[in-house]
């Protein structure tokens, strides 16, 4: 179980990479230019929806990048949510 | 559950450290320790005592400073990206004879051995980069 936090737009390698490694039971964390990923409708959001990952999205970094129409799979959540996360999953995989 | 953080990226430069800043906040508030935050690269900018912010924004010296502060956590910066970023302690401005120190009393240099030992003595180690 991984919490892969993605801090980099959907056509970045590190997006590609981080979804080929994804897998079930791990969860990823949408930040900083990783949000475009999570609008709906996008080949980005499908690719994402498409892994068996949990997905979450920093409401604070959406909102400050306008991404407020997210795809369903997506939920928000702030700061408090972040480590919580980070208290049930042993390890993180930062992608940048 | 002892947490440790990395900061890869500048204050100056996206809103990565800041965000660290503000998880370091939020660790603490849910009654976690903070062993130790290692800045690497260009987050050991965080440090630079001579920087000064616009009258509406915080500066990030100071918000790391006061988790320091306020929670005792250990500021480490690395000081092979110290040294090329322009952040020098006392000790190290002295031996590179110049003028003065450019960091903060809060952040003291290190080494790599500090990030392993992080690493080694924490639940968690949390990164922040971009």
């Amino acid at each position: 179980m991984i919490l892969h936090t993605l801090n980099a737009s959907p056509s970045s390698a590190a997006f590609t990479d981080c979804v080929s490694i994804m897998a079930k039971g791990d969860a990823l964390v949408l930040m900083g230019d990783g949000v475009y990923a999570a609008l709906a409708g996008t080949k980005a959001s499908k690719t994402l929806q498409q892994t068996d990952a949990s997905l979450y999205i920093m409401t604070a970094d959406a909102l400050a990048a306008g991404v407020t129409n997210l795809a369903a799979a997506v939920s928000r959540i702030d700061m408090e949510g972040l480590v919580t996360l980070t208290e049930t999953f042993p390890r993180q995989q930062a992608w940048y | 559950m002892i947490y440790s953080l990395l900061v890869l990226s500048s204050p100056f430069s996206g809103h990565s450290s800041r965000r660290a800043a503000q998880f370091a906040h939020c660790v603490t508030a849910r009654g976690h320790t903070i062993h130790r935050v290692f800045f690497l690269d260009a987050g050991t900018l965080a440090s630079a005592a001579n920087s000064v912010s616009a009258q509406d924004e915080e500066s990030p010296v100071t918000g790391w400073a006061e988790l320091a502060d306020q929670h005792g956590i250990e500021l480490a910066i690395c000081i092979t990206s110290a040294l090329k970023h322009g952040m020098l302690d006392q000790v190290e401005a002295d031996r590179h004879e110049r003028a003065s120190p450019t960091i903060d009393a809060a952040f003291t240099v290190s080494g790599l051995g500090q990030l392993v030992d992080a690493y080694a003595s924490s639940d968690r180690l949390i990164t922040f980069g971009g």
